[in-house]
């Protein structure tokens, strides 16, 4: 029976305008996003490229300073670490003009001072690299953060849903051919989910076919190759937008039941639609800065000033204060080991100050964006939209995901410099100053290469989640149903 | 005349009484409340950080005592229109740093030493969430509104059979058309009008805004504008009930509609552009790089001056008494600013014992060298705007695209009324070169090239009282008009077509 109702309402549908215009817009809109995303200035092809060049470029740096000694390399840092670019951007932009493509682990400057006498030795000293996150504005358009990826897609299949639904059961009971339908031996129960099952249908198979069509498109004339690896996700992706679909449609027979006419129904699901979609997410994004204040990078700026000023004060390597030997008046050499671990006390110092406010005040923005993430998570179309790019490995967590290994390749790039350095019996063995450690070149193969792995533990969450939004959605409208009057 | 005022009021009442009619009252006031909060909010943030920027530049101008280390500092001042379309508030520059030797311009990467700085938000990766202000709440909302009071008058009626009836009176079809509109338009007036008054209300409330009379003209502006916009909605959903035979059908078609001028269309336009751009550019280095050439030039034709005059080079041209330290090899420094010296070429001098030296002729050189540098710096700041008005040229089309839809035309409409748009942040560069014109015009007045003051104080410092002071001068209402009014125009003329075609249309109207 369920079946039967079912069909009758996709016969229903498929004779619709909503129809037809779903059919006309759906390949539309995924050709266009074929296209736009393979092809072009900005195109995957194009960023491998770049990629290639950065890591080969990194390659090359690291060879250079490895073949100049362990002191060397370990003082000018592995390079830019370069972000690799993500085949599946045309599924989940994720505002990837606003998101860094790489952070960096170099220091180029070289710090000199002047000898005075015999109170100060001249000194050259390279100060050590540290981890930092560089913002970039890949250019563009700034102001336009829309994409047409398939989340934007999926945000209007959602509209779609509304259209199909909202006079579903109001329609019917006000032809009165709803207490007719029920008349016969059926349940409500059965009622709702043939009507549920008619709908998805009529919205899924358009969606299925164009989706078809988009990966074509983007096989044959696109040049971005897929691994298997890559259909899968894929295929979670059709899942998510068969929950996302599923959801607007439950919401849809939810209102349509209790509303007497169906177009007050509309009004309602179009409000809703447009808060879920636009309004909600967006201002509870702008407003999480209110919640979870945190100090602006002009703020930092200054406390990191200072700190650095006081260290620069007590140590005062450049010998500012004139006449007063300072505390670093002699030059690291590898004959004066104390004078060498002085100066490693202070570069450690300064690495330490400088890394705890750039990772600290970066951690403090991926909180508030967390924040804000976990919040907007009410909607379900920022949920989708979320997990989507959790499956394409795009967006901020994907930044985030990277920030985290960098931090970590970090500690590993240390930790081989120093067990290099143990294995040297020439080198003092004091860490960041390059007299006191190994001068003998390195193995290129022995250094670490940083490699990405990709998590996709947080789209389980969310996943949870879309699914807990379905049977929500699924049992108001059910209860609303049997509530609801025929008449 | 009756009978038009009684079609007036029936339509209003039948509008006023439906639940959509509540139900879109409380969600946009709600809405647009919500909105203008957080925009508040953000435009204290943007004023904080404003002030606190012009009272460091105040300070550091307190320091200044030679010619050569002015740099005057202009200061993007927030908005407070911005409440309702932050527009490019939050974008681009807010400081531009003046160095007369250095070009005002800007890259897409970010360089040491540019001169257009923007100051340090919170968090940059919030800007990922979309901004909404009041303007898109109406966009999005009103025009909803306006398609769902539009969509069944007249399919709606037939339906109902009720159409036959009104017609059977004694009133013309063409009283109907206008009736219904003008109904129809009065319900929406007071959404609108009281939207716009909240949002008024909650940005007064807050400490920092203050609206001159110059800003209430350009808001009653905007709510003319949203009226205007608003009734082109209303019209083609009045139209698309002429056309189609059942209030379903109206309604499906015009909320597609819908969806695809407010949301897709304005997307898709400027993505496109973005892809393909019309306008191939050269990659920004090759510009910095032909940059490099031009302060090439300079160094070349200033050396030729310099040897003219019969001299190595410029420290030659000092000559010190006796008893000064002759001991000494760095006689004079010559520094060079840090940053990438293709972009600008900035040079000071330090001479020791000034005191003992006779710098005249080496002043003379100056006052020709350093009027020669001002004129290279803006020959290179033509070079390093190219990019830039390449990028601008490709904006404007895709602006040009995104027209086709009258939702961007509106939004365009107020962010150009507000000054928040494009053009306005345009303008702010612009009016940071026309301000370094005038600092060079001061020092050239004051003879500052030629001047000891250019490079040391020991005789005087230099005169910097009547230095001018950079004032950001807001638009006036007319001169916001006559920016604006295309879009206005465009506006005007979808509702003239869209009315005069759903007149005729209901003229030839079949009743059957």
């Amino acid at each position: 029976m369920i079946w039967q109702i079912a069909f009758k309402e996709i016969y229903h549908n498929l004779t619709t305008l909503r129809f037809a215009l779903i059919i006309i817009i759906l390949p539309i809109l995924f050709v266009a996003n074929s296209l736009i995303y393979s092809l072009g200035g900005y195109s995957y092809t194009a960023q491998v490229n770049t990629y290639n060049q950065q890591v080969a470029q990194n390659r090359n740096h690291i060879e250079d300073f490895a073949n100049k000694g362990l002191a060397e390399l370990a003082l000018i840092g592995p390079g830019e670490i370069p972000k690799r670019p993500n085949r599946l951007t045309f599924c989940a932009d994720g505002a990837d003009k606003f998101v860094p493509s790489s952070v960096t682990m170099q220091n180029v400057g070289m710090l000199s001072r002047a000898g005075y006498d015999e109170v100060v030795e001249g000194y050259q000293w390279r100060p050590p690299w540290i981890l930092e996150y560089p913002l970039q504005n890949k250019g563009g358009n700034v102001i336009q953060r829309i994409k047409i990826d398939w989340v934007f897609i999926g945000i209007l299949m959602s509209f779609f849903a509304i259209l199909f639904t909202f006079d579903a059961i109001a329609g019917e009971r006000a032809r009165g051919t709803l207490s007719l339908m029920m008349s016969n031996a059926v349940s409500r129960g059965q009622v709702l989910l043939g009507k549920y099952l008619g709908a998805f249908v009529t919205i899924f198979l358009p969606l299925i076919i164009s989706i078809l069509i988009n990966l074509l498109t983007i096989y044959f004339f696109g040049n971005i190759p897929f691994a298997s690896e890559h259909w899968l996700r894929i295929l979670g992706m059709m899942g998510l937008f068969a929950l996302l679909v599923s959801i607007f449609i439950f919401l849809g027979l939810f209102f349509s039941s209790r509303v007497s006419n169906a177009i007050t129904s509309l009004v309602w699901l179009l409000l809703t639609w447009v808060f879920l979609a636009f309004i909600f997410p967006s201002l509870l994004g702008t407003f999480v800065g209110n919640l979870n204040p945190i100090p602006s990078v002009d703020e930092v700026l200054r406390q990191k000033h200072s700190q650095l000023g006081q260290l620069y004060a007590e140590y005062d390597p450049f010998n500012n204060a004139g006449y007063i030997p300072p505390k670093l008046s002699k030059a690291a050499s590898a004959e004066n080991s104390k004078a060498t671990r002085l100066w490693a006390d202070f570069l450690a110092k300064e690495v330490e100050t400088k890394t705890r406010f750039s990772d600290g005040h970066i951690d403090q923005q991926f909180k508030q964006v967390q924040l804000a993430r976990d919040l907007t998570q009410i909607s379900p179309i920022a949920t989708f939209q979320y997990a989507m790019e959790g499956l394409a490995n795009t967006g901020i967590v994907s930044y985030m995901n990277f920030v985290k290994q960098a931090r970590r390749y970090r500690q590993t790039f240390i930790d081989f410099i120093k067990a290099e350095d143990q294995d040297d019996p020439e080198s003092l063995h004091i860490y960041p100053v390059r007299e006191g450690l190994s001068q003998k070149p390195v193995d290129l193969d022995a250094v670490p290469i940083f490699e990405e792995q990709i998590s996709y533990r947080s789209v389980l969450s969310q996943v949870g989640l879309l699914v807990l939004f379905n049977l929500l959605f699924f049992i108001i409208a059910q209860i609303s149903f049997m509530k609801s009057d025929l008449k | 005349m009756h009978t038009l005022w009684l079609v007036i009021q029936r339509e209003f009442v039948s509008n006023v009484l439906t639940s959509r009619f509540m139900i879109g009252f409380i969600v946009c006031l709600l809405s647009t409340a919500v909105a203008v909060f957080v925009q508040v909010d953000d435009y204290e943030k943007r004023l904080v950080g404003y002030n606190a920027a012009v009272r460091e530049a105040e300070a550091e101008a307190q320091e200044w005592d030679l010619y050569y280390n002015i740099k005057p500092k202009t200061h993007r001042k927030p908005n407070p229109l911005g409440i309702f379309n932050v527009g490019a508030e939050n974008f681009g520059a807010n400081t531009v740093t003046i160095e007369l030797a250095k070009p005002v311009f800007e890259l897409t990467f970010p360089i040491m030493g540019e001169p257009a700085q923007k100051r340090g938000s919170d968090n940059s990766f919030l800007t990922m969430f979309l901004t909404i202000d009041v303007v898109f709440i109406f966009k999005i909302i009103l025009s909803a509104l306006a398609i769902l009071f539009a969509f069944n008058t007249i399919s709606g009626e037939r339906e109902d059979g009720t159409l036959k009836l009104v017609l059977s009176n004694a009133i013309p079809r063409d009283m109907i058309v206008l009736g219904k509109y003008l109904g129809g338009m009065l319900s929406l007036f007071p959404i609108v009008l009281i939207s716009l008054i909240v949002a008024l209300v909650i940005a007064l409330s807050s400490r920092v805004t203050a609206f001159d009379g110059n800003d209430i003209s350009h808001i009653v502006l905007i709510f003319a504008v949203s009226l205007l916009y608003v009734s082109t909605w209303y019209l083609l959903g009045l139209l698309l009930s002429i056309w189609t035979k059942t209030p379903a059908t109206t309604l499906i078609l015009s909320m597609v509609i819908w969806v695809m001028l407010t949301i897709v269309h304005s997307n898709v336009a400027t993505i496109v552009v973005e892809k393909f751009p019309p306008y191939q550019s050269k990659p920004e280095t090759e510009f910095v790089r032909s940059a490099g050439d031009v302060w090439d030039q300079f160094r070349k034709e200033r050396d030729t001056y310099i040897k003219r005059r019969g001299y190595e080079n410029l420290q030659d041209s000092i000559s010190w008494e006796s008893g000064a330290d002759s001991e000494r090899t760095n006689r004079f420094v010559t520094f060079f600013s840090y940053g990438m010296h293709e972009l600008h070429l900035l040079e000071g001098y330090i001479i020791t014992d000034v005191d003992k030296a006779d710098t005249s002729i080496f002043q003379e050189i100056l006052g020709y060298q350093e009027p020669l540098r001002i004129a290279y710096a803006d020959k290179v700041e033509e070079v390093l705007n190219k990019p830039a008005e390449q990028r601008e040229r490709n904006a404007k089309f895709a602006d040009a695209l995104s027209r086709i839809s009258f939702a961007d035309v509106y939004h365009f409409a107020i962010g150009t009324i507000a000054g928040t748009d494009r053009q306005s942040y345009k303008n702010f560069i612009q009016d940071s070169r026309a301000y370094k014109r005038k600092i060079v015009e001061y020092l050239k007045d004051k003879e500052a090239f030629t001047s000891r003051a250019w490079f040391s104080n020991d005789q005087g410092a230099a005169d910097l009282t009547y230095l001018p002071v950079f004032q950001y001068r807001r638009p006036s209402l007319f001169k916001s008009l006559s920016r604006a009014y295309i879009d206005i125009l465009i506006l005007l003329a979808w509702n003239v077509v869209l009315f005069m075609t759903a007149y005729v249309s209901f003229l030839r109207y079949n009743l059957g």
